[in-house]
């Protein structure tokens, strides 16, 4: 649960300086750092960037009463501004995952490598 | 294992950081769809959410790098920009600014298809175009243009302003806030420079002066003859009502030109591009005089039909500085107002059908095109090698040979294989130098006739009539531009490039070019038909629009009196068929009766009902354009189709007065049947092939054939990007009526101008000041421009105290 929160406020601020990428920078580094197991890392991962971007999204869409992600949804040919919002959080949630997991096996493989 | 367990997310992640900052291509059924990359697309703080407007900008003082000035900018409730400024440079720096702040990607788009470097942006599906661009010498007559400018110090002062200001706004910049069409293209906006703004120049004469018939003429005179010719070309329609009226008296003597004895043959048929002209690229304008009106002040209208885009290619802007107080549209990189008013005057334009583009077929010495025949002796040609970039491919040289005509282009006959393949220049007027910015800087600024024609004087191109009224309660008209003096018909038909006698050998003097002032009618107006009537001692073309329009105008205005600027703001509506009243009496009497069904003498009956006005509303315009579309193509495609070279179609106004004069008119006759059809028989065929038509499209006869649905009229983005325009406008209107809207084209903008001793004007264009689709703004004025709602002009004389919000630059 603390991995979750603190990937989403650390994403949200790295999002403010560097470019989208920048989720996956603190998303290693927090995988690294806590280490959660294989299993569950990816799906933390996910969820905290699946969340916070479709989240953001979501709150644009009904603050710009849905101008933008409905024109967006007809260009990219998904019919609805609601899939548009869950692209986003995917699409986030995607690197994010990848990002923890990848982290928390760099720390088990100098760990062990280490005991070595 | 372990390294392979541990690498393997690891190379999931960047390849998917790598994938996701990227466009991609797709296909879809077929179609190949680029995505914008998605990653850096999503993204709620930099991506394409950025773009969605939460809240309205706020009143903000910016300290601008650079800038020594001082301009306050002032939104309306429409967020039409109002720019107070004490001096030129802070004036137009502040324009330069503003539309940059709202149209950025379209005035960078606009410039970079006019200098052929689309590819570069957006790659390889653009390179043909780019191609074709340079090839017919657009980059090359804008930097001749840029030299003109250059040397008019006025000129360039405000051009310089203008990218000073467009620079202002780039520098403020991130990525984050790029316009939304960059995060899809995928490119950044670049500097701006003065020769953007030739560029941008030169975009409109393509648009408005970069058709011509050439080709066409010279193979439909050697397939059907000179008679043919004759008869659909030459002579006008008994209708024909002239821009400049016969009862105009020209007081001088025309500067003679020498004409060739025989008229050239060109080799062979050939096609030498796409040139013709989209029917609804067309224009109305009028001004009546105070004799005519209610208040006793002149009234002026104008609105320019284009192709109709989101953004809208214009942008209102009010401008004031000592010296300038005017109102306006603004084409998004020129610095001043294309079309507007001031306290004195108000000033509109219709584009001008003359003849300023021309083929030369070329005869070269040998192969390596260095040398040319032209006046009895061989003269050296020159290259311009072309470098266009493309985005993620290699870069292409383009060599373009020049001769003193213009640049050449090699063209294969379509017809003959075996025929070797022949050169062509070009001498278009988008080659010339100019300093058309000179002539709206002047128009911004006159008091009275006398300042609006000198400002006309350093007008090139594309040649315009330009109407004008004062409230000193003079109206004129002028039609002018830069216009090459001909012989009759000269460059119809494609010329002889090696007889100095098919040169353009010079220009009707500025004070030759048709106009007229105060005319006895009281009203001035054009409507793109003739631009004088046969006694102007000049050829300017005989290729102008069919009387329709025109006619329509000054029926009604010559019939009105009182007029007041609602009045003129209801006739900007007018859906009046003049097409529909000259033919469609007659084909209801060709038709067969007996050969119809129920259905049919129900469609048939309402047709006979029916007023001529193409309403939005009604059924029967729908079927009536369709039926004499038919009509039209059953009496000729037949004929036409015998070749493959492009041939000249006949225009719809004189066709309609042919086929109603000679019921066995060659034509008529089907060849490809060994029996000789009737007019009656052709008329029937088409009428059933009408309705089976119109079923298969629309399905049964009712509601759904109404004219609204059938006007197809779709308002596309700029770039054509799916989700950013607006389809299926259901409208009134035809081509062919003053409310010329139709198929994606129509009334640009909209401006009533009622002038007296406070000027008040109305206006609108379907869009919106912002560029920004994810803007409520950005497309606000489609409907009421669909309904035919004006907005009241917000002209202010001082600094207001209301306003939606304001910007001070510093």
């Amino acid at each position: 649960m603390i991995l979750l929160i603190l990937l989403i406020i650390t994403a949200y601020l790295i999002n403010l300086v560097l470019p989208w990428w920048g989720i996956a920078i603190t998303g290693f580094v927090l995988g690294f750092q806590m280490k959660p197991s294989s299993g569950k890392a990816f799906g933390i991962g996910f969820l905290a960037l699946f969340l916070l971007w479709s989240g953001q999204a979501l709150y644009i869409h009904l603050a710009n009463d849905g101008i933008l992600s409905t024109r967006i949804a007809e260009m990219l040919r998904v019919g609805s501004p609601i899939l548009v919002i869950l692209i986003t959080g995917i699409v986030g949630g995607l690197v994010s995952g990848l990002a923890v997991l990848s982290g928390g096996l760099v720390k088990d493989s100098l760990k062990k490598e280490g005991k070595n | 294992m372990k390294v392979f367990r541990l690498a393997l997310p690891l190379i999931l992640l960047m390849g998917l950081i790598y994938t996701f900052n990227r466009q991609i291509s797709i296909q879809i059924g077929g179609e190949t769809i680029t995505l914008p990359p998605i990653g850096k697309f999503v993204d709620p703080e930099s991506g394409f959410w950025a773009n969605a407007e939460i809240e309205l900008s706020e009143s903000n003082e910016l300290a601008l790098e650079g800038f020594n000035g001082n301009a306050s900018v002032y939104f309306d409730e429409r967020r039409v920009p109002h720019i107070f400024a004490e001096n030129e440079y802070d004036l137009y720096f502040a324009q330069g600014y503003v539309v940059a702040r709202d149209r950025l990607f379209q005035m960078e788009l606009q410039t970079l298809d006019a200098s052929g470097r689309l590819a570069e942006k957006i790659g390889e599906r653009a390179l043909s175009r780019d191609k074709t661009t340079r090839r017919r010498g657009m980059p090359y007559g804008a930097e001749k243009a840029l030299e003109t400018m250059k040397q008019d110090p006025k000129t360039w002062e405000i051009v310089n302003a203008y990218a000073d200001g467009v620079n202002a706004y780039l520098s403020s910049l991130e990525p984050k806030n790029y316009p939304l069409e960059y995060k899809i293209l995928d490119f950044e906006p670049e500097e701006w420079t003065p020769i953007k703004t030739a560029h941008l120049l030169k975009n409109m004469t393509r648009t408005l002066a970069g058709g011509n018939n050439d080709d066409r003429t010279s193979n439909t005179m050697e397939y059907f003859g000179a008679d043919f010719i004759e008869k659909f070309f030459e002579a006008k329609p008994e209708l024909n009502d002239p821009i400049i009226p016969s009862s105009k008296e020209w007081d001088f003597e025309r500067i003679p030109v020498e004409a060739p004895d025989t008229l050239f043959k060109p080799a062979s048929a050939v096609e030498l591009g796409e040139y013709e002209r989209p029917e609804g690229v067309g224009s109305n304008n009028w001004a009546v005089s105070g004799s005519k009106t209610k208040s006793g002040y002149p009234i002026l209208a104008n609105d320019p039909h284009l192709s109709l885009t989101l953004p809208s290619i214009w942008y209102e802007v009010q401008l004031r500085a000592p010296g300038i107080n005017s109102y306006g549209v603004t084409l998004q990189g020129t610095p001043g107002i294309v079309i507007g008013f001031n306290e004195n005057i108000a000033w509109g334009v219709t584009n001008v059908g003359s003849d300023v583009m021309d083929w030369y077929e070329i005869k070269f010495k040998d192969e390596t095109q260095k040398e040319y025949w032209h006046d009895g002796k061989w003269k050296p040609t020159t290259m311009r090698i072309e470098e266009i970039k493309v985005k993620d491919g290699e870069t292409v040289l383009d060599t373009v040979i020049y001769t003193h005509h213009g640049p050449v282009t090699k063209v294969e006959s379509n017809i003959n294989e075996e025929q070797k393949p022949v050169y062509h220049a070009l001498r278009w007027i988008a080659h010339e130098a100019s300093n058309d910015i000179r002539a709206f800087y002047g128009l911004n600024r006159s008091e009275n006739y006398d300042d609006y024609v000198e400002a006309l004087s350093h007008y090139v191109a594309p040649a315009q009539n330009f109407v004008f009224a004062s409230n000193e309660g003079d109206i004129a008209l002028w039609v002018n531009g830069k216009l090459p003096n001909k012989w009759e018909y000269q460059g119809r038909t494609v010329s002889d490039g090696t007889d100095p006698l098919y040169d353009w050998q010079g220009w009707i003097p500025f004070e030759h070019n048709p106009h007229v002032k105060n005319p006895e009618r009281g009203f001035v107006s054009s409507a793109n038909q003739e631009s004088a009537a046969p006694d102007y001692p000049y050829y300017l073309d005989d290729d102008f629009a069919p009387f329709e329009r025109g006619r329509r105008i000054n029926d009604k205005l010559a019939a009105m009196q009182d007029i007041t600027a609602k009045d003129m703001q209801k006739m900007q509506m007018d859906s009046y068929s003049y097409y529909a009243e000259t033919l469609l009496p007659s084909l209801l009497e060709w038709v067969d009766r007996d050969s119809l069904s129920s259905v049919d003498t129900e469609i048939l009956q309402l047709m006979k009902e029916w007023d001529y006005f193409m309403d939005g509303d009604e059924i029967a315009p729908s079927f009536f354009r369709h039926w004499s579309g038919n009509f039209y193509r059953a009496v000729f495609y037949d004929e036409y189709e015998t070749t493959e070279a492009v041939l000249r179609y006949p225009s719809r106004d004189r066709f309609v007065e042919i086929i109603k004069a000679e019921p066995n008119f060659k034509f008529i006759d089907d060849i490809d049947t060994d029996k000789v059809e009737t007019r009656s028989e052709i008329v029937t065929a088409s009428f059933h092939e009408t309705v089976a038509e119109l079923e298969n499209y629309l399905g049964e006869f009712g509601d759904k054939w109404k004219w609204g649905y059938f006007i197809d009229n779709d308002i596309d983005h700029l770039a054509s990007i799916p989700g950013l325009g607006r389809q299926n406008l259901f409208s009134s209107g035809s081509s062919e009526a003053i409310n010329a809207t139709r198929g994606g084209f129509g009334p640009s903008w909209r401006m009533v101008v009622e002038l007296g001793p406070e000027v008040k004007g109305y206006g609108l264009y379907p869009g919106g000041a912002s560029g920004n689709p994810g803007s409520p703004n950005y497309d606000f004025m489609v409907d009421p421009w669909r309904t035919g709602q004006l907005f009241e002009l917000n002209f202010m004389k001082e600094e207001p105290k209301e306003y939606l919000y304001k910007l001070e630059l510093k």
